[in-house]
């Protein structure tokens, strides 16, 4: 019974929290990442669960040794700079990696290809592409849609029009924040066409479980197609 | 719960005493009221999660129960908790008579008392307590978008437990300082009052920021300021990093303190001492002062942040907690092991907590947190840090002092079913939840589509909280039993080291009799091994 436990832990570890594969380039640098670090997550649970499992079946009280007191060990400045050290390099490693998929996520392209802004509100968002003279907004379900071309970076500003929320799309690996006064923008390559459920992931009140969005990812002629259309549509 | 309280008056002795000990004692009850409280919140709200839909109750409430079992957990039941196993065993644990500064001692507890039923009293105005979220995030939490007078009475409530909160740390610092008996020196402080020491100055230097915070607040609410009002030149940004310049700390002012239980229970039930005290000793000041340069990981999202900077200094945190882990695996490696059950206790946390460290490490990476910032995985890891963690520390040190605190020993038969339904029920509510974040689900949602195949796991997570619940059922049950039998236990009934094992359980009003010499960190070993004559170590191994 003490034995499983530990290792039902450990399995769940490995086994645990998998993410749905990224549809965009910058979301399946975050999802490399994460699995690297999944890898050395179980590592280090399985040195820590093992360390402890076999302390407890090893060191166990036994009735044989009653009565005499183990060496009474006050520490050890070897292992002890060992296991000062050793963390100390994997995080070095882990901040490395960290680093590489920023420089990616946080990357802005000279000239992307559409430029999207984005105000959220309670509850629901509006987005508009200035250039080409079109606008999306809605409220409630299933909430605005955007349509965007696949292979080509996208920038999106983002502000808020009351409270903060986020801009979240599972997908895509990615959030960022909507904040009133502030514009943040990030840029997104989507690379599977298809349609992306988005929602907003900062508590803005009674509606904030009820403001999702779509993002649709198609060829660049369906994109020109809509873009045609739905400017049109608006005059 | 006294053994002195019979004559006269009880309720004034107990209203008006300046004794460590009671104020302790009041500490921990008040504590664990506001416990029972956050937890029947926390159950209400996994019902409600247990399926789509909205069956329990209305968003609102949702909302305002997430706020206020946040704001309870944190501020009202693990903070306090911290302060009663402090007020009852640091002045033992040096020695002294009392604090430093008993009267001030007591202020702090009525203050707090008076805070944190000012923050509840929102449940009797019309619109309801605070709806803000524990984090109280500006502006959702200005005038306009939260419009109920339980958010005035929630800052108002939580600026007075801060400043109970203050004066109880300027107290333990000059109480670890000045009343330290004669040879205990600082190398030979206990664990727990180190951890104590670190976690005081860390109030000091965090609790301010929230104080001035929620103070600003209440002029833009009320008194018509704009600090945080972005259209008036205001920043809501501002909010936040007050906020976490306090909130970041105060994550670990609810986790040092467990430390420092862990650190005085595994030596005792492994018949060995604590495995590299200095080094703990310094991880110790180091995650404090670590600890104070990380708040805005939790701000990764808003792009107003240096995301390098907050990712490496998150990082550099895991590597002293990482020691402490270690150091308590070694002190175990080598021992004679018990398990009784503080040492079960103490030996989950050491499973627990350490999936929450790790967990921990995932969110400090910014570009991983740009996926689960404000999703389940976040929920599960909090959790995993404070149920899995703190909690598991609280109950360590309640099973192994309950002893000393009342001269009777907790039941074993219920304690063992309690730890197993606590370790069972965290991982079946919270471990699923990580998969939940990973799939995206944002936290603070009092419902989800049906069609995003999230109802499995969140009916297994709402199960689990019904194991948790039960195993704080047998706790109470546990003591209502225990406490119907007659005081029995000796002075020192684990075999412990340090000083508060020296004197009667409970301790006479001025704690000591005598003192024995003091020349390491286990005056109360040394003493038994030359009571022995500097033999085998004959204590009889605790059932
Ligand atoms: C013992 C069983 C517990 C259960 C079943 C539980 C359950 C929950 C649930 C359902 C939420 C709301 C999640 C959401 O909608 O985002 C929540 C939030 C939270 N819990 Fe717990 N909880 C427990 C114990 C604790 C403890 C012991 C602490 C702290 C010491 C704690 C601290 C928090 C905090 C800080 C939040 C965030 C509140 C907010 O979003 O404003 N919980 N918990
Ligand atoms: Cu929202
Ligand atoms: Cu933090």
């Amino acid at each position: 019974m003490r034995r499983a436990v530990p290792a039902t832990f450990a399995l769940a570890l490995v086994a645990g929290a998998c993410v749905a594969p990224a549809a965009t380039a910058e979301g399946r640098q975050i999802e490399a990442l994460y699995t690297a670090f999944l890898v050395i997550a179980a590592l280090v649970a399985l040195v820590v669960f093992g360390l402890a499992t076999f302390a407890i079946v090893r060191y166990r009280f036994v009735p044989r040794a009653a009565g005499i007191e183990p060496r009474q060990v006050h520490g050890n400045n070897l292992v002890e700079v060992i296991w000062t050290a050793v963390p100390l390099l994997i995080v070095g490693g882990l901040f490395a990696g960290s680093l590489a998929v920023l420089a990616r996520t946080e990357a802005r392209s000279a000239e992307p290809v559409v430029e999207i802004q984005v105000e959220a509100f309670r509850w629901g968002w509006t987005f508009s592409y200035p250039d080409e003279g079109v606008q999306v907004s809605g409220f409630g379900n299933p909430g605005p849609e955007i349509v965007v071309p696949i292979d080509r970076p996208v920038r999106l500003s983002l502000t808020s029009a009351d409270v903060a929320h986020s801009w979240f799309v599972p997908r895509f690996l990615f959030k960022r924040d909507a904040i009133p006064g502030r514009t943040n923008t990030f840029e997104i390559t989507v690379e599977e066409p298809g349609t992306y459920r988005g929602q907003c992931a900062e508590f803005c009140g009674i509606g904030h479980s009820q403001m999702p969005f779509g993002v649709r990812a198609v060829s660049e002629d369906e994109y020109r197609a809509w873009l045609e259309q739905a400017s049109g549509d608006q005059g | 719960m006294s053994a002195s309280a019979g004559l006269g008056a009880p309720l004034l002795v107990w209203l008006t005493t300046t004794d460590h000990k009671r104020i302790g004692i009041l500490y921990g009850v008040a504590a664990f009221g506001f416990f029972l409280l956050g937890g029947l919140l926390a159950l209400v709200m996994r019902l409600e999660l247990s399926a789509p839909g909205l069956q329990v109750v209305d968003v609102q409430t949702y909302d305002q129960s997430f706020t206020m079992h946040g704001t309870i957990m944190m501020l009202l039941f693990g903070t306090p908790m911290v302060a009663a196993f402090a007020n009852y065993f640091v002045p033992l644990q040096v020695g002294a008579a009392d604090m430093v500064f008993p009267r001030l001692n007591a202020l702090s507890f009525w203050l707090f008392l008076s805070g944190g039923l000012i923050v509840l009293s929102g449940y009797l105005v019309q619109g309801g307590p605070a709806d803000v979220g524990w984090t109280g995030y500006a502006p959702l939490s200005e005038l306009p978008y939260s419009t109920t007078t339980g958010t005035d009475l929630w800052i108002v409530g939580l600026a007075l437990t801060g400043v109970a909160s203050i004066l109880g740390a300027i107290n333990f610092v000059a109480t670890i300082y000045t009343r330290r008996a004669p040879g205990l020196s600082m190398f030979r402080l206990p664990m727990f009052c180190w951890t104590i020491l670190v976690t005081s100055l860390l109030i000091l230097f965090a609790f301010p920021a929230v104080t001035t915070a929620l103070a600003l607040l209440l002029l833009d609410r009320r008194f018509g300021a704009t600090f945080f009002v972005a259209a008036e030149g205001g920043d809501p940004i501002l909010w936040q990093h007050l906020f976490w310049f306090f909130g970041h700390p105060e994550v670990y002012i609810l986790a040092l303190p467990f430390f420092g239980i862990l650190s005085e229970v595994i030596p005792v039930f492994s018949r060995k001492p604590l495995f590299g005290y200095r080094l703990m000793v310094l991880a110790t000041i180091l995650i404090g002062v670590l600890s104070m340069g990380v708040w805005a990981h939790h701000m990764f999202t808003t792009g107003a942040i240096s995301l390098p900077f907050f990712t490496l200094s998150s990082f550099l945190i895991a590597v002293p907690t990482g020691i402490k882990i270690f150091n308590w695996l070694a002190t175990m490696i080598g021992g004679r092991l018990t398990f009784p059950t503080p040492m079960l206790f103490a030996t989950g946390f050491i499973y627990l907590f350490t999936i929450g460290g790790i967990t921990g490490v995932i969110v400090a990476s910014a570009p991983l947190d740009f996926h689960f910032q404000d999703t389940y995985f976040v929920v599960a890891h909090l959790h995993n840090v404070l149920v899995g963690g703190s909690l598991m520390g609280i109950f360590a040190g309640l099973y192994f002092w309950f002893p000393k605190i009342t001269g009777r020993a907790l039941g074993e038969r219920l304690g063992k079913a309690h730890f197993w339904l606590w370790t069972v029920g965290f991982i079946v509510t919270f471990l699923p939840q990580y998969q939940l974040g990973a799939e995206g689900m944002p936290r603070r949602y009092a419902d989800y589509p049906a069609e995003l195949g999230w109802t499995t796991l969140n009916g297994v997570s709402t199960i689990g909280s019904g194991l948790l619940g039960l195993g704080v059922l047998a706790f109470l049950v546990n003591v209502a039993l225990t406490l119907r039998r007659p005081p029995d236990q000796p002075a020192d009934p684990w075999g412990g080291n340090a000083l508060e094992w020296w004197t009667s359980s409970p301790p006479p009003a001025h704690n000591f009799e005598s003192l024995p010499p003091i020349r390491s960190n286990r005056p109360v070993y040394d003493a038994r091994r030359a009571a022995e004559g500097g033999g085998r170590s004959g204590t009889a191994g605790p059932p």
